[in-house]
């Protein structure tokens, strides 16, 4: 990326933050949130022209930015992470959940709200732990069974996966079923959201969601190298096994992170990257930078979306993001170019 | 001469049953080896050795005098080409997956440096692919992208080149181009191995042919030597007659 794209891109997404945190039940006019957020930041109280109540102030401040904020950090984490498994795999259909990741987190977060947390997903500290928990030992599970003969072995992985899911969504609806309490909170959950959630929740995923893209761009040299196949990257000097047990680490990390403090946003990690590798090709470093920015506006216009059309209303945004990526992924897929086994 | 490579005494099992029992063999620069035997005869595994994707459970594979095991794996990248029988072709574009065959070179946060990109440029002229190097490669046909993927490996600018069954997929004239590019290559210095299943290929082109059956090396000598009646019946179970090539004089396998 040369820096007038850079910058560009960054504009953009300051306008998608502005716009979004305007936006809502409450419509707040865009230079009162441009006012108040410049009040919080540089300390310019009373310098910008404008008055506005408290209310609105923590609307902006508690309610929405830290949620807009969250939809980018989610976003992006989730395509990097598609990135990732793509590549490692080998596999254009894979996602950040191909591993388990996702059943895992659901079981965590169900048997969490369900046993632990009887206030519901408003007492909501816990709960990301217990996803995360739930999102770690599934991958770990899966890539055990992932192996053969000592080595980590695509195919066998995502079958592994596969099984391993089906048994953990099982558990779920077992549980769902002995346990009704909370039952709604759970549903909710599992469809994806990032309604009610705040700084907390940012803290949690964003530290995860950094880290993972710079591990991401320090391994995207090898990743390239890897598509080519198993024999030709071994020839061209890359560790095999050591980069795919890197790549699945991090890619269930920050997944995992994404999962437990938004649920289950299905179609991000899938559509983004997949989309990108259609237009800007299999280029790693080109792909992770794309995919993150990409990622992050897609979920926040989606989110957006979730929070205002039907207001006041709030829709699960992995609805959104399903009736959005769905044909448009179709769409890809019938103008044709990509892979040849 | 010295030796590049030496083979010795390698057996390497996949499960219980050796696939190469108590191999020795030696590779020298500027030769073009052919290596035949029939289906399961242990080729392709033997080229595995060579280029340390696999490790043998008894005996040791030397490159110029020091075990395969002593090298680091960016450090054999710069000296041993392979190209490998299967490939995965993702949408890069020719260039790109070109200049692949330069990244033991720079580093890991690295581009590719001008030096990189002449070399590419060289290498993509050499294998005729100069003309496609805007396509992607997911885009091009079966030779095509064989013949990327054999410029990818000259860019690396190796000692040694592996190739498995590089012109299976080819056409005559695409057979024979590369075979020449080989022995061009093996001319310039490098020691090139290819295995091949086209007996006539290898007796035209190659300086030196090893037979491969059933776990272990039956013959090795140059074409004319080891290509007689009897040996291709004995390792291929079919009987064809031998003829002299008219002008060059190498055997002919006419079936």
């Amino acid at each position: 990326m040369r820096l007038r794209p850079v910058a560009l891109v960054l504009i953009f997404i300051a306008a998608a933050v502005l716009t979004a945190a305007a936006l809502g039940s409450v419509p707040i006019p865009l230079r009162e949130v441009l006012g108040i957020l410049a009040n919080r930041i540089f300390g310019l109280e009373g310098t910008i022209a404008g008055e506005w109540s408290r209310a609105r102030e923590a609307i902006v401040l508690e309610v929405r930015l830290p949620r807009v904020l969250l939809a980018l950090v989610v976003g992006g984490g989730l395509s990097v992470s598609g990135v990732l498994f793509q590549g490692s795999l080998r596999n254009p259909l894979a996602d950040p959940y191909i591993i388990g990741v996702s059943s895992g987190a659901s079981l965590g977060a169900a048997a969490g709200l369900l046993f632990f947390i009887p206030q519901g997903i408003t007492g909501f500290g816990a709960l990301p732990i217990f996803a995360f928990a739930g999102a770690v030992f599934a991958t770990w599970i899966v890539s055990r069974l992932g192996r053969q003969r000592g080595r980590l072995e695509p195919t066998t992985l995502i079958l592994a996966g596969v099984a391993v899911s089906a048994v953990l969504t099982a558990m779920v609806s077992l549980l769902m079923v002995l346990r009704i309490q909370n039952l709604q909170d759970v549903y909710l959950w599992l469809m994806g959201s990032l309604s009610g959630r705040g700084w907390k929740h940012l803290a949690v995923a964003a530290p995860y969601v950094f880290l993972g893209v710079l591990a991401a761009l320090w391994l995207a040299k090898d990743l390239n190298v890897y598509l080519l196949g198993e024999e030709a990257a071994h020839s061209l000097g890359i560790d095999v096994q050591r980069l795919q047990r890197w790549v699945l680490i991090i890619g269930s990390l920050v997944a995992a992170a994404c999962v437990s403090v938004s649920g289950v946003i299905g179609f991000v990690g899938l559509m983004v990257p997949h989309a990108l590798r259609l237009i800007l090709g299999a280029e790693h470093r080109r792909l992770i930078l794309h995919s993150l920015w990409v990622g992050a506006v897609f979920l926040l216009v989606a989110d957006t979306l979730a929070r205002t059309i039907l207001s006041p209303t709030e829709l699960p945004v992995g609805i959104i993001t399903a009736f959005v990526g769905g044909p448009f992924f179709i769409y890809l897929m019938k103008r044709g170019s990509g892979y040849h086994g | 001469m010295v030796d590049r490579m030496r083979v010795e005494a390698v057996t390497y099992a996949y499960e219980a049953k050796p696939v190469l029992e108590d191999l020795t063999l030696t590779l020298r620069p500027s030769l073009f080896y052919g290596v035949v035997g029939p289906n399961g005869a242990g080729k392709s595994t033997l080229l595995k050795l060579l280029d340390g994707y696999l490790s043998p459970q008894a005996g040791a594979v030397f490159l110029d005098d020091l075990p395969l095991s002593s090298y680091s794996l960016a450090d054999l990248a710069k000296e041993i080409a392979m190209v490998p029988q299967h490939s995965h072709y993702f949408p890069f574009t020719v260039e790109e997956m070109v200049l692949l065959g330069r990244t033991p070179f720079y580093s890991r946060l690295g581009k590719p440096g001008d030096k990189d990109m002449k070399i590419a440029r060289e290498a993509m002229e050499t294998a005729g692919v100069t003309h496609l190097s805007g396509r992607l490669v997911s885009d091009l046909s079966g030779g095509e992208r064989q013949r990327v993927t054999l410029a990818r490996a000259f860019a690396q600018r190796t000692k040694v080149l592996l190739l498995d069954e590089p012109t299976t997929h080819l056409d005559l004239e695409h057979q024979i181009n590369t075979c020449r590019l080989l022995k061009a290559k093996s001319e310039e210095g490098a020691t090139c191995v290819a295995v091949l299943h086209d007996l006539n290929l290898v007796a035209g082109f190659c300086d030196y042919v090893f037979v491969l059956d059933s776990g272990g090396l039956v013959k090795e000598g140059v074409p004319a030597e080891v290509f007689t009646p009897e040996l291709i019946h004995k390792v291929f179970r079919v009987s064809v007659p031998r003829l002299n090539h008219p002008v060059t004089g190498r055997p002919v396998i006419a079936p």
